[in-house]
This record gives structure tokens, sequence and C-alpha cells, in this order.
């Protein structure tokens, strides 16, 4: 997988499991590019791809935010968001021979994870004010 | 577009009847990072030397900074930096007096910065430079490099004997003072696992020529392998740019760059039994580059 695939897939977990919230400022590209080592125009298109996808926003002259508009996509978005990734899921599983049931029980709790987990750092948060 | 930052043109060079560069084309652009690839042995410390000025090319040319490498080369001396390969430095000498000593050379010696550089890399001024672990060498073979602020910064091989750690390191420098400031990069290396997150650029140098030359990205998403039965009759030669066959059996494996769906398509049409078409990872794409048989040797059972 390209690196900068790698790195977009980070940062939407880190998204939804909440260890970066809404509103929270990420590194600018200089800053992540140094930490990770990696080149700056591949961080610049990372964010670039993920405000496309209005997971982050950029502040012109402020510096790039956790973007809250999500609730402003309509459902329909969302949806054909999650059904193509959900693609190449049911393609592997096809692939595999994983039925329908098992795949199912997967989906389910890996959402179940992420939501505990989303639910555990939430409460962090609020203990730490 | 401006002006490369280095640029070669038909370059050879022998050393007495070896031939080792065979008409090298190279455009460095301005303030990227550029990766230069090539096994051990196959020129690329030679390349880099003809292109410093230490040695005089057969013929070709090579310009530095809009300066000719081989009648200018005390003004590109002054304008790059450089860190040679497994650079050796006068082991008896404290880090504060190489820094003295090197800094000599340079009216344009930036003190400020190679004392922060000092601080930044955690070298202590009076460590002798022997006792210093391979990590600090590098370290300070690079602040050696860029204290007198060049805009045109020249790597050879600068994480050989690194480990993982050091070598990150080492990158995230070349990241954080070079890039941002947008400083040129030509670095070398045999490892494409560890020039591609840091690369703008790759070229990879093979037998004397340059093989390819392109976006890093492009590399990962234009090599393809497709492996299938043909049909009889077929004759690979029809495609262009394969860099290498394999055949097992009756199944055959086709590597090709600048994968497009027309080559797709025709490679399509060869097959009995329908493809499988496969990406590869940056190991096999620079095995397909280097050792790849570009598809001339005669198809028939190896194993």
């Amino acid at each position: 997988m390209p690196i900068y695939r790698q790195i977009i897939d980070q940062i939407k977990y880190q998204v939804a499991t909440g260890m970066l919230k809404e509103g929270d400022k990420v590194p600018s590209v200089r800053e992540l590019a140094a930490k990770l080592a990696v080149n700056q125009n591949t961080i610049l298109k990372v964010y670039n791809e993920l405000c496309r996808e209005n997971v982050l926003k950029i502040e012109r002259g402020d510096g790039t935010y956790v973007s809250s508009s999500k609730q402003n996509i309509s459902v329909s978005e969302r949806k054909k968001a999650v059904a193509n990734s959900l693609r190449e899921v049911a393609t592997l599983a096809v692939q595999l021979d994983l039925p329908l049931e098992q795949v199912s029980e997967l989906l389910e709790k890996e959402y179940k994870t992420i939501l505990s987990q989303k639910a555990g750092s939430l409460k962090k948060d609020s203990k730490e004010k | 577009m401006s002006e490369p930052a280095i640029k070669i043109e038909g370059l050879h060079f022998s050393y007495g009847k070896k031939q080792v560069l065979k008409g090298v084309n190279l455009e460095v652009p301005k303030g990227s990072i550029f990766g230069f690839l090539g096994r051990n042995g196959t020129g690329k410390t030679t390349l880099i030397k003809t292109m410093l000025g230490l040695q005089k090319p057969k013929s070709g040319k090579c310009l530095v900074g809009g300066m000719d490498s081989f009648t200018q080369t005390l003004d590109i001396r002054k304008r790059i930096g450089f860190m040679a390969e497994d650079q050796q430095m006068y082991g008896w000498m404290k880090v504060k007096q190489i820094i003295k000593w090197v800094a000599g050379f340079y009216p344009n010696w930036d003190y400020e910065f190679s004392d922060k550089l000092i601080v930044k890399f955690g070298l202590s001024l009076d460590a002798k430079v022997k006792e210093l672990s391979k990590g600090q060498n590098s370290s300070l073979a690079l602040l050696l490099a860029l204290g007198h602020r060049p805009d045109i910064v020249i790597l050879d091989d600068p994480t050989l004997g690194l480990d993982p750690i050091a070598r990150k390191d080492f990158l995230r420098h070349v990241i954080e003072l070079l890039q941002s400031d947008g400083v040129t990069v030509f670095f070398s290396s045999h490892l494409l696992y560890e020039i591609e997150p840091v690369a703008d650029y790759i070229a990879i140098l093979d037998k004397g020529v340059i093989v390819k030359s392109c976006k890093t990205e492009e590399l990962r998403e234009s090599v393809r392998r497709f492996i299938l039965t043909p049909s009889s009759n077929t004759n690979f030669s029809e495609i262009p740019g394969i860099l290498d066959t394999f055949q097992t059996g009756n199944t055959i494996s086709v590597t090709i760059e600048d994968c497009t769906e027309q080559k797709r398509e025709k490679i399509k049409s060869m097959s009995s039994n329908g493809t499988q078409e496969n990406e590869l990872n940056l190991d096999e794409i620079f095995e397909a580059y280097v050792i790849g048989n570009k598809g001339l040797e005669s198809i028939e059972s190896k194993i």
C-alpha cells in the first residue's frame, strides 16, 4: 500500500476512535513530515485528500483541524462512502469462501470495538476536564 | 519549468578499459529530494564523483547548479554540500576542532547554524571523532556538509551501516533541515524501501545507464505483473516495456512497466484462460529493473 494511503487510514482511524476529536488541531505539514520521516509533499497530499473527504479542514493561515462538518454530509453520501470500502471486503470474502454470516459477525465486532474505544476516550476526556 | 538543479547529458566514464558510465542522462528538479538507486558497484559513486568534478568524464556534460562540473569545480564546491560514502574523518580531532577546520575552507560558513545542529544532533563538542558511534559519525558528516548553507546537497549512501532507528533519524533531519528550506537533495542508496517515503523522484542506475527515472509514486503505480497461460503463437515481444518474464510449467509471469489499459488488454488477449494482475512490492520492482531479463531470454521451463 502506498505510504500516503497508510497515513490517511491511520488518521481516519484516530478520528473514528476519538483519539482525534472534532476541532482538534493536527500537526502542520512540516511537523508531521519530520515526525514520520516522510516527504512533505506526501503529507500535503494526505491533508488535501482528507479535506476533500471532509475529515479535516484547513483554516487558511491558522492550521489544519479535524472537521466537524460530518453532519453536513447527507446519509446517502455517507452510505456511498461506506459501500465503496465494503466492496473490497466483500470481494475478499467471496474469494476466500467466507460465508456472509461470518463476515457480518466480523464487521459487527470491529464496529463495536471502535465504538467502545471512542466511548473510552470520551470518558477519559471528561475526567480530565 | 525552471532550470534543473542538476543536469547530466550523455555522460561516459571509464576506468581504463572498463566502461562504468555508458551515456547517463539525468535531470534533477530544483528543490526536490531525488533518490538515486543502484546495486553496489553499478557506478553510483562514480557518477557522484564526476558530478563533483573530482574526475573527468570521457564525454558528455554535467551541470550542477548551472555550473560545469569539470571547469567550474571550485564554484560548485562553494554552492553544494557533499557527504561521502562511509566518510572518513580525522579520528584524533575533537568535534569542535573538525568543525573549525572544515569551516576554514568556506568563507560563507554559518556558525550559528552549525551550533544549532550540534544541539539538534546531540553531539558533544569535546568528543573525539574516533569515539563517536556510527550514527553520531554520520550526523557530524551531515553537519560538515551543511554548515555553509548549500542549496544543493549530494549524499552518497549516507545511511550505509546505520541501524534502523539512526537511519530514520537521519532521514528526518534531511526532511526537516533541507526540504523545508527548498534545498535540492540528491541521495544515493541501494535500498528502494528506504528512499520511497522521502524521495519526490527516483532514478535507477544499472549497467552504466539510467533504466528508470520518474516520480516516486509513479514507480509503484505503473509496474505490474501478469500471470497467465499463453495461447499458442503468442509473441510477448509485441508488448513494449517488458521488464521480466518467468515460466513455471505452462504458466508465465510477465512484468511490465508503464502499464496502460492498452497493454493490459493486449496481455489479456494473449491468455488462453484469463489473467491475474498483481502489484509488486518495492524490492520486486527494483529487482525487475536491475536483474529482469527484459523478456529477451527464450521462455523455457526453469524449474
